[in-house]
């Protein structure tokens, strides 16, 4: 019970401190793409449009107020949740991202998963093989695998499974043709909801070469991480001695040395998956994968602020929340972090 | 026909050679080891580290560290081979019928596992009577080792308990299975005295109840005294002596058992001189060139004989032998005459404590003053001009708190400090920078003290960088070779690095360090436990001829009271934060009146074996949290 106890604690106490972060990253936005030397009035008029339409234009969306009175005006809608219209898409932000983010997120965390499995299997099989002619073989593998990019990935898993083999799709999230429900935004999530299979299906073939791209190169760094915790946590004495309690080598690794090595790889995951959300941009465009990163791309092509904004305050958020639910699950996974 | 002995031994080691076998070269680690163990009784191993005594252990576990290998001999666990043994037969004797309890009890338990998840691992391993319940089986095993609130404690992690209480978690289940053998590896080394007698005593109480036999071994000749019924001194691999404990405590008769025991410092009676045992034991590297003694390097009796051959292991009395060629000779060797005591020649006062508090508060909360944790509680102390003072208790007494004040490492919640006349109660740069030429601290720990990365002859003149004086490299090198002179390493030490010295000459490097700017206060933080009697016996005769060449004063924190008693002319003794006696160490320790200091006094195993030791089992007390 004290674990939930200091969770909730842990949870209020980080939710207090997001407050001010939240101001000061939009305060930064906001500046910024102001100074920009763009004119969001004249761009969301027609090009002919008269200097005294632009003029009005400029009134309308007051832009001739001072930038601390603009600041709170915007900070005021963001509030209600009107980040603005899209200047390009001609659409609201919010329905932009709320119609990429969950495509993000789906990406970011199967890739997550496949990082961790490929990670913990890796690690797991590098700490075996130590101290034999293998080991050098695998740290030698791992170094290359840590050295290769995820676009490069990409591009390899593309061409091998894709172009050269034909046996899974590349392009976006659905092949055309498919009914695609609505429901909560998560394609994967509506089409289980919904029952339809075959677009579960077909959406999970178009997200096994992203996500695997995304994994693969994620995972190295997970498994040097995981082996030399292992190695660490197998100087310690409660391992000694619970050999000497007659414990299975097995069951060893995996109830005491696992759960103690796994600490650092947790961090570990969490930056990754930080990263994740402006990470699966290469990948993305790779793929013509409808996601936030794509769209970004196509705001900044375009000077899109209103867009630009909105983007980074979700990527703001979804760090801070990451951040949380790591920490969380540290609080769970090391004893002694829960303080009486 | 053999002649039937009375009982059958449960361990026995026949001609037991354990090598380490390198791709270059290998070397012995244990040589010919005899002995057998019979069932109920407790075998002392007894020697300085490295000379082998934890590795017996292992060999009988046979987890051996890589390249190491029983090469030659027996060692049969009644009667079944444990070397030749499939090793799932072995892992299944280990834990049941074999136990083992660690030098390290908070690190002995899994930090994130509780302590009931353990319990449990463990019992339904050792299987369970049917119809039992693990939980209930738990509570019967903590409460034989006197633990209470089980149920509490299962739900407890090891870094909630003191490592008094992990340490009988530890016992609980070594000995939930009734093991016929029991391996204690230096069990109480890392526990308050207090606390090691408790330990000690419930070791023997459980080893009585099963009829264990158990291997206790330890670095203390006194406390394997106490409670064993034979004890062996190791010495480089190979024993030494062998026999009835009080027989060979009263009557060592190999030179190397007399010289530790007379490298100990006296708990009762005249304080006596130490002997100093010279260099340090061969390296296991070394042994297969040397002929003769492996100790007539370091023996005062040696002759020219003991070079040329290895004296076997002869007897010399009722199962008592002993591998030396001089044994008659053995009672020669006495202690050196203690010092002639110094006299407080200035009653200068260096230092000055009044009414010193560090109060720690938990949370803030409108209660925070009243509810605070004071480390420190209200202390009055001075500290005269070359005068050695001694601070000792338990841990969480407050000594290692009133010493990070008395450096300025922590600044006091009340009181004053007043240095060689100054008031630096308030710990400001200016203060600090003032303290800084007066007073310098030597720490626990050489291992973390000394930086890796650097060499000894920039280590030991660290201070002036912080000064600036003397800083140029011709400077600091000369200051260096003077340095390792009077602490005695050889000048090339200056050029190594920490990991090229062995402990002792470590802790050296560590009080050279503090001695670089010739501060008039040194504050020893524990500089001495954890290292051999030997070396320990070393460094306090290097501390008392830097007193006489330098003149500095020292405040000295010890858990060993023999030790303050040996060393310090003023000895405070601390409970709770408080000082709750303090005077001239002899006076103190020959007539306590503090029941605590009592209490402190009794736990310590006394220097004659034949008096009974009953420590005070009152007093602190352990509680769940």
């Amino acid at each position: 019970m004290r674990m939930f106890a200091t969770i909730a604690k842990l949870l209020v106490k980080r939710v207090l401190t997001a407050i001010p972060i939240l101001l000061i990253v939009s305060a930064l936005l906001f500046c910024i793409l102001r100074i920009l030397p763009v004119d969001p009035a004249a761009m969301s008029l027609p090009p002919n449009a008269t200097v005294q339409e632009v003029e009005a234009m400029r009134t309308e969306m007051g832009l001739n107020l001072p930038l601390y009175q603009q600041y709170g005006i915007w900070l005021n809608k963001l509030f209600h949740g009107d980040i603005g219209r899209s200047i390009h898409f001609r659409q609201d932000v919010t329905s932009l991202i709320g119609s990429t983010l969950p495509a993000t997120i789906e990406l970011a965390v199967i890739a997550m998963g496949v990082a961790t499995v490929f990670g913990l299997a890796g690690g797991l099989f590098l700490f075996y093989v130590r101290g034999t002619r293998a080991e050098a073989v695998m740290d030698f593998l791992s170094i290359l695998l840590l050295s290769l990019p995820e676009f490069l990935w990409s591009l390899f898993l593309l061409l091998i499974f894709g172009v050269f083999f034909e046996v899974l799709p590349f392009t976006g999230r659905l092949s055309p043709g498919f009914e695609r429900p609505v429901v909560t935004g998560f394609l994967l999530l509506d089409s289980l909801i919904t029952g339809n299979i075959s677009t579960f299906l077909n959406a999970l073939e178009h997200m096994i070469l992203p996500c695997l791209a995304l994994g693969i190169a994620l995972s190295p760094s997970l498994m040097r991480v995981l082996r030399s915790s292992l190695l660490d946590a197998y100087q310690d004495d409660y391992i000694q001695q619970a050999r000497l309690r007659g414990l299975s080598e097995k069951r060893i690794l995996i109830r005491h040395g696992l759960k103690n090595a796994i600490l650092p790889t947790l961090s570990l995951m969490g930056v990754q998956f930080g990263f994740l959300f402006g990470g699966t941009l290469l990948v993305e465009i790779i793929y013509s994968y409808p996601g936030m990163g794509n769209l970004m791309v196509d705001a900044i092509r375009n000077a899109d602020l209103p867009i630009i904004q909105g983007a980074g305050l979700t990527y703001c958020i979804a760090v801070l929340v990451i951040s949380i639910v790591v920490d969380s699950l540290y609080l769970i996974l090391n004893p002694k972090l829960r303080v009486r | 026909m053999a002649i039937p002995s009375a009982k059958n031994p449960i361990l026995s080691a026949k001609n037991l050679c354990v090598e380490s076998l390198g791709a270059k070269e290998s070397f012995p680690v244990l040589t010919d080891l005899n002995f057998s163990l019979e069932p109920g009784k407790i075998l002392g191993l007894v020697g300085e580290s490295g000379a082998g005594k934890s590795m017996i252990g292992r060999t009988i576990s046979q987890y051996l560290p890589k390249g190491f290998a029983v090469t030659k001999g027996t060692l049969s666990f009644d009667g079944e081979d444990l070397v030749s043994m499939a090793a799932e037969r072995r892992r299944n004797l280990l834990g049941r019928d074999i136990a083992f309890i660690p030098q390290e009890p908070l690190s002995g338990l899994n930090p994130v596992l509780t302590v009931g998840q353990q319990m449990k691992e463990h019992l339904l391993r050792i299987g369970l009577a049917p119809g039992e319940h693990w939980r209930e089986r738990a509570l019967k095993e903590f409460e034989a080792v006197h633990l209470p609130h089980g149920a509490a404690l299962l739900e407890k992690y090891p870094h909630q308990l003191s490592g008094g209480m992990c340490q009988r978690i530890l016992i609980a289940m070594a000995f939930a299975s009734r093991p016929r053998l029991l391996i204690a590896d230096e069990p109480t080394t890392a526990l308050d005295v207090t606390i090691q007698a408790r330990i000690v005593k419930l070791i023997a109480e459980m080893q009585k109840r099963d009829g264990t036999a158990v291997i206790f071994i330890t670095h203390d000749l006194r406390l394997a005294s106490q409670i064993s019924d034979e004890i062996m001194v190791l010495y480089a691999g190979r024993p030494a002596e062998r026999g009835p404990a009080k027989q060979l405590f009263s009557a060592p008769a190999h030179p190397y058992t007399r010289c530790l025991q007379l490298a100990n410092p006296n708990i009762s009676g005249p304080r006596r001189g130490l002997f100093i045992l010279p260099e340090r034991m061969p390296g296991l590297r070394v042994l297969k060139e040397l002929k003769g003694c492996r100790f007539a390097s370091r023996c005062p009796n040696a002759i020219e004989a003991c070079t040329e051959i290895e004296p076997p292991l002869a007897d010399i009395g009722p199962n008592h032998i002993a591998a030396c060629i001089r044994t008659e000779k053995t009672p020669d060797i006495v202690p050196p005459p203690l010092a002639p005591g110094r006299e407080i020649a200035s009653t200068r006062i260096h230092l000055n404590g009044e009414k010193l508090t560090k109060a720690y508060t938990t949370a803030w909360s409108p209660f925070a003053k009243r509810n605070a944790f004071k480390a420190v509680n209200s202390v009055d102390f001075t500290l005269g001009e070359g005068e050695f003072v001694g601070i000792v208790g338990e841990s969480g007494s407050g000594k290692s708190s009133l010493a990070r004040l008395v450096v300025g490492l922590d600044t006091p919640t009340d009181g004053r400090i007043t240095l060689a006349g100054r008031d630096v109660t308030a710990n400001g740069n200016a203060e600090k920078a003032y303290r800084r030429e007066y007073i310098q601290m030597v720490f626990q720990d050489p291992q973390s003290a000394l930086n890796p990365r650097r060499r000894i002859g920039s280590i030991v003149t660290q201070a002036n960088e912080a000064s600036g004086l003397h800083n140029s490299t011709r400077e600091r090198m000369d200051r260096a070779a003077e340095l390792l002179k009077e602490i005695g390493l050889p000048p090339d030490a200056a050029m190594r690095f920490p990991s090229q010295l062995s402990g002792g000459q470590k802790q050296r490097v560590n009080i050279a360090r503090a001695l670089c700017t010739l501060p008039r206060i040194l504050v020893a933080d524990e500089i001495v436990s954890g290292l051999d009697v030997s070396v320990q016996a070393q460094l306090l005769d290097l501390l008392l001829k830097l007193r006489d060449e330098h003149g500095f004063s020292m405040l000295f924190i010890s858990h060993d009271l023999s030790v303050v008693r040996y060393l310090c002319d003023r000895v405070m003794v601390m409970y709770r934060g408080e000082v709750v006696e303090s005077g001239r160490t002899e006076t103190v320790f020959a007539n306590p009146q503090h029941a605590y200091t009592r209490s402190l006094l009794a736990a310590v195993p006394p220097d004659d074996v034949n008096a009974e030791w009953s420590p005070v089992l009152a007093e602190a007390g352990y509680q769940v949290e």
